[in-house]
């Protein structure tokens, strides 16, 4: 018999399964499937972009705002000196297009490798529930982006701030219908406690996020 | 050797006893701010425990679906009954891709399996990418003695020695500077590993996806950057919606580290697409076992709402005291005093239900409300019956019992009992305590035992009586 076979047999046993239950079984479970239901969520109501805020600053990322994309660049490039890092980094493909060289940015638009210093993404959406940036996957937007560089620098359109985990989800079935390779959810820099339980920032992915918002006015 | 043995020599180890009082309050009191904010606690709480009984009520249909939703995403499902065909699976996919080194992210399946040593033996390097794990591993394969915090039983002191001795590179005292080295001596390991293995926090129905938690960015790793991925996962994990996948991720990291969210949490689903530039040829979910399925529809089917995040063990006085590696397998605290005897069988953990205080801790803070001392109950009742119990207990509580039955027999023995604890105080001037007890003496060894008040109760009573 195979394991399969074996394993779900003695399951079955266990619960009693037979063609009849089965079958309501299946249809109770496909009627579950179709409704969704929620579970209770905190209340996350008023300012969605300064809750975001707040909750993305208690994760030790940092957090900047501009009114325009066009202004990315030099807010990025405020940072960096500020930080006195380097001013070169990999971007997304679809952040190509920024001015990012008359902010005195090198900026390449390719995967990210080990050497990268800086990593430059956009995002999906963003949790003001807990501070959360919602990237995710595809040839344009690549996951390692975020991940590889000491630095990650997110830019975050305010209307793209939603307020739970829930509503992600919605907007991504929405909009996308399939779910993409990888939907990552990241909250503040890379982080530890194994040894004595004491936190250290800059495990195995960046050291710092800094978050860009871009208030697009209408 | 047993859990009585082990834990008394973790009692006399000073720097362990040092380590223990250091980390437990961290977790403790950073869990009571988390779940403040949180405006209904307890109602996520219920929530969760419903969503995860609807699964294990229909184990089977959920089970079928997940896979059929995986397989349609493109990825491959397999099964395995056990640690052994675990590793078989394993290895065997490994020889399919060429694999030469496995980077894995933490995995408390690949510990049931001892899949590292099967790894090891069949020409494959894994390398554990979790800090703790990877100390565990360099520590000679130690095992983990906590589910989420590996070397919850290190200090920096001990870890530090352990890097030089290891890296060949000059020891570091502070934790920030042993956090970067790791960092430096892995990273070059992720870049050039062919395999990833990682364990699963919940796989989805819906959509066939797992969901992976962590907070050092190994477990995005793992999944990003080699061409295969390989996900061990038990057959109990499975939660039904992304809906569903909200509620426990609101739980998960309050309850286990306290923190509101982990820093990185992620919903992987199939292979990469063709133009994309990273993320895994090859998704294999491998469906385990190992002792669960027997579990499902019978009494203690309530410990597979488990979601392993360690609160019941933080919160452990039994556990505080002594630590994980008393507990002998690969789950410490009450949650492992209950799984590994269901896992392992009975007989071979006989003291493990007795190795808690049923102070009911661990029930007040589980996030699905996994009633674990009724559980622990549970076992010492089946060991009762097994005939399981060592015979000088089953003795005395049989001579108990007899006596019970015979009330002016009972009614004589209490009154020379009373009589002889009265004698063993007897210390020239003060009558209140017992400080060596004969019956019992390692009862004594610790504390002092009260003595009675000099009458039976049944005396009392029948003085009382008298002059009512």
């Amino acid at each position: 018999m195979s394991s399969r076979a074996d394993i779900l047999g003695r399951i079955r046993a266990g619960l009693g399964r037979d063609d009849a239950n089965a079958v309501a079984g299946r249809s109770a479970l496909d009627a579950y499937l179709a409704a969704k239901p929620q579970g209770p969520k905190p209340k996350v109501d008023g300012d969605l972009l300064a809750r975001f805020r707040e909750k993305s600053e208690q994760l030790s990322s940092t957090v900047d705002a501009v009114a325009t994309p066009q202004e990315v660049p030099q807010a990025v490039a405020r940072y960096l000196s500020a930080q006195q890092l380097p001013a070169q980094a990999v971007c997304w493909p679809e952040l190509a297009s920024l001015p990012w060289q008359q902010a005195g940015i090198a900026v390449e638009a390719r995967a990210a490798n080990s050497s990268d210093l800086l990593g430059i993404t956009g995002c999906y959406c963003a949790l003001a529930e807990t501070g959360t940036l919602v990237l995710c996957s595809s040839p344009n937007t690549p996951s390692a982006a975020s991940l590889l560089p000491e630095t990650h620098i997110a830019i975050v359109p305010a209307g793209r701030i939603v307020s739970g985990m829930e509503e992600a989800w919605q907007l991504i079935r929405r909009e996308t219908g399939e779910l993409p390779r990888a939907v990552n959810f990241i909250s503040g820099p890379s982080r530890t406690g194994d040894i004595e339980q004491t936190i250290v920032l800059g495990a195995h992915g960046p050291y710092r996020v800094h978050i860009v918002i871009v208030n697009t006015e209408k | 050797m047993h859990f009585k043995a082990r834990a008394g020599q973790k009692l006399a180890d000073v720097i362990l006893q040092d380590n223990l009082k250091k980390a437990k309050s961290k977790f403790v009191d950073r869990r009571a701010t988390a779940i403040l904010d949180l405006d209904d606690f307890e109602a996520t709480r219920d929530s969760a425990t419903a969503l995860r009984d609807r699964v294990l009520n229909d184990l089977d249909l959920w089970l079928e679906k997940f896979e059929q939703q995986a397989a349609k995403s493109g990825a491959s499902v397999l099964w395995a009954r056990d640690g052994a065909e675990i590793c078989w699976l394993v290895i065997d996919i490994a020889h399919r891709h060429g694999v030469k080194k496995a980077i894995k992210s933490k995995s408390m399946l690949s510990e049931e399996a001892g899949l590292n040593q099967a790894l090891e033996t069949a020409g494959i390097q894994p390398v554990e990418t979790d800090l703790g794990e990877y100390i565990l591993q360099i520590s000679d394969n130690e095992p983990p003695s906590h589910i989420i915090a590996p070397v919850f039983h290190k200090s920096k002191e001990e870890v530090s020695a352990l890097f030089a001795r290891t890296h060949h590179l000059p020891a570091k005292d502070d934790i920030q500077a042993l956090t970067r080295e790791a960092r430096e001596v892995l990273r070059p390991h992720f870049l050039s590993a062919e395999m990833g293995i990682s364990g699963g926090n919940f796989l989805i129905a819906e959509t066939g996806s797992v969901a992976l938690v962590t907070n050092e960015g190994n477990g995005r790793m793992v999944t990003t950057l080699p061409k295969v991925h390989v996900v061990i996962t038990g057959i109990e994990k499975v939660i039904p919606t992304l809906e569903d996948l909200a509620t426990l991720m609101r739980l998960l990291p309050r309850s286990a580290t306290g923190q509101s969210i982990s820093n990185y949490f992620s919903l992987l689903t199939g292979a990469k697409q063709a133009a994309e530039s990273d993320g895994p040829e090859h998704l294999y979910f491998i469906l385990v076992d190992n002792g669960r399925a027997d579990l499902v529809g019978g009494e203690f089917a309530e410990m597979l709402r488990c979601i392993r995040c360690g609160a019941c063990m933080n919160h452990c006085p039994v556990y505080q005291a002594v630590g994980g590696h008393a507990y002998g397998w690969v789950y410490p605290g009450p949650m492992g005093a209950v799984l590994t005897p269901l896992f392992t069988g009975m007989q071979n953990a006989l003291d493990l239900p007795q190795a808690a205080t049923l102070c009911n801790q661990c029930g007040v803070v589980c996030p699905v409300k996994i009633p674990l001392p009724q559980l622990l109950l549970k076992l010492r009742a089946k060991q009762v019956e097994a005939h399981l119990r060592p015979f000088g207990e089953r003795l005395g509580l049989r001579a108990w019992a007899w006596l019970a039955l015979h009330p002016a027999l009972y009614a004589l023995a209490t009154r020379i009992g009373v009589r002889y604890l009265l004698w063993l105080a007897r210390d020239g001037k003060r009558n209140d305590r017992i400080r060596v007890l004969g019956v019992a003496p390692e009862w004594t060894l610790g504390r002092d035992f009260p003595a009675p008040e000099g009458k039976t109760f049944r005396e009392l009573y029948a003085a009382r009586k008298e002059t009512a």
